[in-house]
């Protein structure tokens, strides 16, 4: 390629502006708009990995985007009304072909560079300290669909000479972006697709970050690295081919890189979303363990964590946990999560977890140890008033307190402390050996997920 | 009748049109081989998406600096090609779902037609119609990774998701057609530097 005529190509064409477009819509959408993307323990700029699977969640509207606007440039010798002129002159079709599609291509994957840029500065300046390159494939896959995508669109304008090729396009590729896209389900431990998960792995798009440890698994990358390969092919082709046996032609490298492409990806949608195995070792500092994503958080947690179990030995006897780890088993939306005998469970999804710290947090172990969560709290899971209630009033019954409300989950601190309020009034009534009974059978109860704390606590029947 | 021949035929009517029904049935005979509740949700929506943005491109003629100087009250008809735009879209959409036997509530359709006509209006008056459908294309992609929300900002966000009677929708809409119409009655088609 010329790199005058590339120069030139830039300066004068649409090209920087689609970058432009792109990189600003998905800026906008990840720093101003409030989501899950901004909240909560997966948010954008938690994790490399975090990060990498937000900017290609992105793709859900930057992909139709990137396609319309390369259509509308492919357009661009039609509407300057010299495509007879171009025919006439003796430079080989490629050349203008690759050029076009070059500069586009680059410009968009530049903008993706950037936005990638923009996340890893903030990851870096935030609390991650698994460092790692595995997040890069999935970046790099995502840049490649931006501009496989945007040359497919000038080859079909170009093939579809028409104003009403580039909204067509873009339209038809929202519409498939949109039914091929995973989703967290209450079916499955990772997202679930409408379609066959192959067919739904053809959308350069993933399903958005619910759990930090979950990253694509190879087949995957090296499946849409081949079709989107073969799309940039068809669309070099499109552009540069003259004749209508030339264009059907130019479709052969779409067809083979899918059928590829389809042959390449894992079957089931647990091959596609795996645990990252390093990412989930865990870091242990004596009885407390995390995850190594989560590393940051062990020193601050350590100290508190250590006194709880102190504390829970003291209150439930032998029968206390030992431990405090955080959990790594996948799970589906609203499953019940796992409750250990011998562990404090604890979930940095849960939001009355995240923001705790030093003497709240040792309220919250206690409270998670005597009565494990039975429905789970989330970003997009409540929990229920019941659970929260009953495990103000074991943390305040060991600390020897009045029960204080849960911070940070979706009940609200007024809802927990009318549940929590009546049942406490009675419960702290009665004679020590009887509290301890009633810890105990809320204990078992949660333990068993059979009953409901708040009921045992309250010595079986709620009101 | 000339007029209004020749009007249709430098605003690729019969194309939009053509793109505007086979687009809905396009979406409609995917809903059937879908499963159970082929309407929910944003199905609808994309279709007048698509009709909206297929209209869009008759916003402006071959030549908006020729048209200009035509000795015609252009503001008039500017608006009534805007307001014909989003009747048809609608009732593209209603007839389609009415040979399936269901319906997407009228209020929702005429609400969302009107603010999609709007936003394809204040694209074309801003950048001219070949750029007019990037803003309903990208809003609604926009609004369908937002997850719903009572919050008012969410709620402007996604107003074309939600149900209809919802107030901040139905005024997203209202201000989104009125501005839209107001804009391209006054400007016609914009875009300096990239009209040819």
């Amino acid at each position: 390629m010329n790199p005058r005529i590339a120069r030139i190509e830039l300066r004068r064409s649409a090209a920087p502006w689609t970058g432009a477009v792109v990189l600003a819509a998905a800026l906008v959408f990840l720093c101003l708009i409030p989501g899950p993307w901004s909240t909560g323990s997966a948010l954008w700029t938690a994790q490399w990995t975090s990060m990498a699977m937000w900017t290609r969640h992105m793709l859900v509207f930057l992909w139709p985007l990137a396609v319309g606007l390369g259509a509308l440039q492919g357009l661009r010798d039609r509407r300057s009304k010299m495509t007879e002129l171009l025919a006439g002159t003796p430079r080989p079709a490629w050349h203008r072909a690759a050029v076009q599609a070059g500069t586009t291509a680059f410009t968009l994957v530049s903008a993706f560079a950037l936005l990638l840029l923009v996340g890893a500065v903030l990851v870096l300046a935030g609390d991650a300290s698994y460092f790692h390159l595995g997040w890069l494939p999935i970046s790099l896959v995502g840049a490649l669909g931006l501009g496989a995508g945007a040359v497919f669109g000038m080859g079909a304008a170009r093939a579809m000479p028409s104003i009403l090729t580039p909204p067509a396009l873009a339209v038809a590729a929202l519409m498939v972006t949109n039914f091929l896209r995973h989703h967290r389900s209450s079916d499955a431990e990772v997202p679930l697709a409408l379609v066959p998960n192959p067919v739904a792995l053809l959308a350069p798009t993933v399903a958005e970050v619910h759990e930090t440890l979950l990253t694509l698994s190879a087949p995957v990358h090296l499946g849409q690295t081949v079709w989107l390969l073969g799309m940039a092919a068809t669309g070099v082709a499109l552009l540069a081919a003259a004749g209508p046996r030339a264009r059907l032609l130019a479709l052969t490298p779409l067809v083979v890189g899918g059928v590829f492409a389809l042959l390449l990806f894992p079957a089931g949608p647990r091959d596609t979303y795996v645990v990252d195995r390093e990412a989930a070792a865990q870091v242990c500092d004596g009885p407390v363990c995390v995850t190594t994503v989560r590393q940051a958080r062990l020193d601050g947690m350590a100290g508190p964590a250590k006194e709880a179990l102190r504390l829970l030995s003291g209150a439930l006897g032998e029968r206390a946990p030992v431990g405090v780890r955080e959990t790594t088993a996948l799970r589906a939306l609203s499953a019940t999560p796992e409750r250990p005998r011998d562990a404090v469970l604890v979930d940095f999804d849960d939001g009355a977890l995240a923001g705790a710290r030093g003497e709240r947090l040792t309220r919250f172990l206690i409270g998670q140890g005597i009565v494990p969560l039975c429905s789970p709290r989330s970003r997009t899971e409540s929990g229920t008033w019941e659970d929260a209630a009953a495990q103000s009033i074991a943390a305040a019954w060991v600390l020897g307190e009045q029960p204080r409300p849960l911070g940070g989950t979706m009940i609200s601190a007024k809802g927990q402390a009318e549940t929590s309020g009546p049942v406490w009034k009675r419960f702290s009534a009665l004679p020590r050996a009887e509290q301890r009974e009633r810890i105990d059978a809320a204990h078992t109860a949660a333990l068993s997920c059979k009953g409901d704390a708040l009921t045992e606590l309250n010595g079986g029947a709620l009101r | 009748m000339r007029w209004l021949t020749l009007y249709a035929r430098s605003r690729h009517a019969p194309a939009s049109l053509a793109v505007v029904l086979i687009s809905a049935l396009a979406v409609w005979a995917l809903a059937r081989t879908g499963d159970g509740k082929p309407w929910s949700g944003w199905l609808p929506v994309l279709v007048l998406v698509a009709g909206a943005a297929a209209v869009s491109v008759g916003l402006g003629g071959q030549d908006p600096a020729l048209e200009r100087t035509a000795a015609i009250r252009w503001m008039p008809r500017r608006v009534a090609h805007v307001l014909l735009g989003g009747v048809l879209i609608g009732a593209v959409l209603l007839a389609v779902q009415t040979m399936d036997g269901q319906q997407t509530s009228p209020a929702l359709v005429l609400r969302n037609s009107a603010g999609l006509m709007g936003l394809v209006a204040v694209g074309a008056a801003c950048w001219g119609r070949q750029y007019a459908w990037t803003l309903p294309c990208v809003w609604l992609a926009f609004s369908m990774v937002v997850p719903p929300s009572t919050d008012v900002v969410t709620q402007v966000l996604t107003w074309m998701l939600l149900p209809s009677g919802t107030a901040v929708g139905t005024w997203t809409a209202l201000v989104l057609a009125a501005a839209g119409t107001a804009a391209h009655a006054a400007v016609g088609v914009g875009g300096g530097g990239v009209r040819r």
